[in-house]
């Protein structure tokens, strides 16, 4: 059947309109056949539809939804600079959150990348751990709703030829690869049986295949000593989605354990049959529990109930709790920046409801009615929505990629493994979140233009609606006040911590970790090590050199006690030379330090904290002292100093001399002369060729060391700042165009003023009053905002009060400076104005 | 209520929706006139005409859902109103109080 004519059927459309021209068009279509489809025929039908258009009875058509969204598309597009500054606004806070929800995603929701992952559980108890590595395979074969696989995650060091490093394990039962369904990138995963192997497998990540093999195919069959110093071979290399069993930690190798040991297992990592609910399993896993209970009645640990969970982002409930502050942090924030965001798109709807409103009043006065014209300011809003989450989404994917970037060099393992990237998950919260944006930012506008009552409307200006539009900018300033006062409060924070004593000198000192395990001996590896300090000193630009057991931030630990019968055996401890007090500037207070001479009685010189927890009210000097090891006098007092963070209380520690104690691993701290950083590479070189066996894990400078322990502080107080710096470019243009907004409105008045005499000074004085009167309440909401929450910042505030003043008011200085940038513009135009023009002005 | 006067047209549209009952939508109508009254009519007077009878309250009209017959278009269907009744009736009595007693 051949078709009418296409540009007859535009006519149509035009000269009738709406629905309207649909049901005439379907009669044409029905009766074209019948006529012979002929063209000319159709054509004087159409044109006859002339008669539709003026005729004084024309029925007002009422488009349809797709009607609304083309017109406020076509507005749009007639002015771009507005379109696309509300689509950026709504775009920058829409990456912001897409980035945040995906951090949030992979610590909490993301499943493990695994065939059917939806039937992965976790079998864990409310408190203690679910049961022992021996009673894993006992019970392992008589599980009929799951298959489950046992995992033991340590840090460990690896080694490779004559290369170490530490890496993180996970431990596994072998029958691991077969419950989570894992595909190898390079050969193969192990199989239930190969822990019994004389040189059992080891998979290794994919990530230190990259990094530490090349990428080099014949990784495949090589050996590497993990664990207790014991052999395996390389046989595969995972996926490079798979980072373990807990994402986002990265695991860097996979070894399978036999079931000697009977080391606690938190939880169970399992896959459910088919067919098999939650609640099913925990049935069973009740029942065996019940069986474990019985034959350890004791063991308060195996105690309480079976919790069986779908394994989404972190395994364990306690990894989960212990997030919950950062994330309900951010949230928060980004919650914030959408909603400044939001607000600078109402206002700018709004803002151009205002010069529309003649035009809506105009068109209601015709007979359009209310609920047309609400449609289309919504409709109006909706695509800008969309628009702006097509931004946001490129945004985020970018911002994403930036910091997926920067992620492998951060200190704290656990975020190196975070995914970043947007998914559907996340673009499916964005289009709900801007979805939710466009009806709260085109609410207020589309009230405006559906307003009855619009006769002042036709005669000029509405005062409500300025009112309304003033009170958006106040809300932004407060908003984004608040998180200025956070940004700050952190920074303060950090800046208190960073000038706090560690109580021992970094200045010009370098460390280097050595680890003596693979090939230990009583005698020789001391002996190995006094040579290497030997030689060490011999480096020019070396000062002294000395050795210890643990350096800031690594704090050891030992068993000693001052009764007799160990109520704990868990104090800090460190084993150092006798130089260590002297070369790390930490004053003996009282008595003396370590002789270099033996001594037959064993000696301990402890910190001024310990002196005063376990003697309080006697003389520390002569106290015996408990070791594991035998029995020890102190010696002397050293003056206290931080051993792991700065921010930490004063610990009690104390110090063995080192040719007493036998511990394989020490570090190595040189002091030097002028920048330490040059003197590294010669230490080093020293280290590889005078250091035999011993194996170098570490090095850098003490200053290093303590920025490093400084990071996640940082990491803090930089992200707030971004997203602060975010919400406060935001602010600034809401206050920009209303200044603006209102300078256009007043233009006249101002053409008056000066006509009248007014110096631009005045007239700039009055932008720029409108402006700081607008901030000014903007701030005093935001102090009250702040003041009522920043309490929930004081976990990141290392001591500082979260009500600093300094905070407040630099925040509150700092908005009073951004508001006369925002408004410096707005001003100098309005003293551009030309009185003539202004006075003619429409 | 003033009576409402109807051209000729206005009668021919205004029977052929009462003639067509259920079925009154533009096809039909057409076809009824037509075939009824000899008259060719295109859709431009045809609607012009029933546009001006909604207004003024004689008929009603309603869209129904589209159909693929027609290009996926819906159709507009027409239903007289009571007023367009006692219009119809009217006009009938005015021509025949007319007529009365007349032959041509």
């Amino acid at each position: 059947m051949s078709e009418p004519p296409k540009l007859a059927e535009w006519l149509l459309r035009r000269l009738v309109g709406g629905r309207d021209s649909d049901a005439v068009a379907g009669d044409l279509r029905e009766t074209f056949a019948a006529r012979g489809a002929s063209r000319l025929w159709y054509w004087g039908q159409v044109l006859s539809c002339l008669a539709v258009r003026v005729s004084l009875y024309r029925r007002r058509s009422i488009p349809g939804i797709g009607t609304d969204f083309s017109r406020a598309f076509r507005r749009l597009r007639r002015n771009p600079g507005y379109a696309l500054t509300a689509m950026v606004c709504l775009a920058l806070a829409l990456g912001v959150n897409a980035t945040l929800f995906s951090f949030l995603d992979s610590l909490y929701f993301r499943r493990l990348p695994v065939p059917e992952a939806d039937r992965m559980v976790t079998i864990r108890r409310q408190g203690g751990h679910f049961c022992n590595w021996q009673e894993y395979f006992s019970i392992r074969n008589d599980l009929h709703t799951v298959q489950a696989a046992a995992v033991l995650f340590f840090s460990d060091s690896m080694e490779t030829g004559s290369t170490g490093f530490d890496a993180s394990i996970e431990g596994v039962s072998s029958n691991y690869a077969q419950v989570l369904r894992l595909g190898t990138s390079l050969g193969a995963w192990f199989t239930p049986g190969s822990e019994a192997d004389p040189e059992p497998p080891a998979i290794i990540s994919y990530r230190l295949w990259k990094s530490r093999f090349a990428s080099d195919p014949r990784v495949i069959g090589k050996r590497v000593r993990i664990f207790l110093n014991r052999t395996f071979v390389i046989t595969g290399v995972a996926r490079p989605e798979f980072v373990s069993s807990m994402p986002p930690i990265m695991v860097d190798a996979w070894i399978p354990l036999r079931p000697v040991s009977r080391v606690a297992l938190p939880d169970l990592v399992a896959r459910m049959a088919p067919g098999a609910t939650p609640a099913g399993v925990k049935a069973e896993m009740d029942v065996i529990s019940a069986r474990l209970r019985a034959s350890d009645p004791r063991n308060e640990e195996i105690a309480s109930g079976v919790l069986v969970e779908p394994r989404a982002g972190f395994a364990s409930g306690s990894r989960k709790a212990f997030f919950v502050p950062v994330v309900t942090l951010l949230a928060a924030i980004s919650g914030m920046v959408l909603l400044i965001a939001c607000v600078n798109v109402a206002n700018l709807l709004l803002s151009r409801a205002t010069v529309r409103q003649r035009e809506m009043a105009v068109r209601q006065a015709l007979g359009a009615s209310r609920l047309r014209l609400f449609r289309e300011t919504i409709a109006e809003g909706l695509v800008l929505a969309a628009g702006g989450l097509l931004l946001g989404l490129v945004f985020g994917y970018a911002s994403g990629r930036v910091l997926g970037l920067l992620l492998p060099s951060l200190p704290i393992a656990m975020y190196r493994g975070l995914n970043l990237g947007i998914d559907w998950r996340v673009a499916l919260f964005l289009a709900g979140a801007g979805g939710l944006c466009a009806i709260f930012f085109s609410l207020p506008p589309a009230l405006a233009n559906g307003r009855r009552g619009l006769h002042p409307a036709m005669k000029g200006a509405d005062a409500r609606n300025s009112r309304q539009r003033e009170i958006y900018p106040v809300v932004q300033v407060a908003l984004s006040l608040t998180l200025l006062v956070a940004t700050g409060l952190l920074l303060r924070a950090l800046t208190r911590v960073e000038h706090i004593d560690p109580g021992f000198a970094t200045d010009h000192r370098l460390y280097v970790h050595f680890s003596g395990r693979s090939d230990f001996d009583r005698q020789a590896t001391p002996q190995l090590y006094s040579h290497l300090l030997e030689q060490a000193r011999e480096v020019p630009g070396v000062r002294d050199a000395t050795l210890a057991w643990r350096v800031f931030p690594r704090p050891g630990y030992g068993c000693a006690s001052p009764t007799r019968r160990p109520q704990t055996n868990h104090v800090r401890a460190n084993s150092v030379d006798p130089n260590y007090f002297d070369l790390m500037d930490i004053p003996i207070l009282r008595g003396r330090g370590f002789s270099s001479a033996d001594s037959n009685t064993l000696e301990v010189i402890v910190n001024q904290t310990l002196a005063r927890t376990w003697w309080p009210h006697e003389d520390p000097l002569g106290q015996t002292v408990w070791l594991c090891s035998g029995l020890a006098v102190v010696a002397g007092v050293a003056r206290d100093a931080k051993y792991e963070s700065l921010d930490e209380d004063p610990e009690p520690l104390y110090y063995v001399p080192r040719r007493q104690d036998t511990a394989s691993d020490l570090s190595l701290i040189v002091r030097t002369e002028g920048d330490p950083r040059q003197w590294l590479k010669p230490i080093l070189d020293v280290a590889q060729r005078e250091g035999g066996t011993l194996r170098i894990y570490d090095s850098g400078t003490l200053n290093d060391a303590i920025a490093e322990s400084l990071w996640e502080a940082r990491w803090q107080a930089s992200l707030l700042g971004f997203v602060g710096l975010l919400a406060i470019v935001l602010a600034a243009i809401g206050v920009y165009g209303v200044v603006a907004c209102s300078v256009a409105q007043r233009t006249r008045e101002i053409g008056v003023r000066m006509a009248l005499g007014a110096a631009p000074l005045d007239v700039q004085w009055m932008v720029l009053a409108h402006a700081l009167r607008i901030t000014a309440i903007g701030i005093a909401v935001g102090l009250l905002l702040s003041a009522a929450t920043v309490r929930l910042l004081r976990g990141f505030l290392y001591g500082l009060s979260p009500f600093d003043p300094a905070a407040f008011a630099g925040a509150s200085l700092a908005w009073i400076a951004i508001a006369i940038v925002a408004s410096w513009y707005p001003a100098r135009r309005a003293t551009r104005v030309d009185p003539v023009t202004a006075l003619n002005y429409e | 209520m003033p009576p409402i006067y109807l051209g000729e047209f206005e009668q021919i549209v205004l029977l052929a929706v009462l003639r067509l009952g259920e079925k009154a939508y533009g096809v039909p109508i057409r076809a009824e006139i037509e075939s009824r009254a000899g008259r060719k009519v295109t859709v431009g007077a045809l609607y012009a005409t029933l546009d001006r009878l909604e207004a003024k309250g004689l008929v009603h009209s309603w869209f129904a859902d589209p159909t693929a017959q027609r290009g996926g278009r819906s159709k507009r269907y027409f239903r007289l109103l009571p007023a367009g009744l006692e219009a119809l009736s009217g006009s009938k009595a005015v021509f025949d109080r007319m007529w009365e007693g007349l032959h041509v």
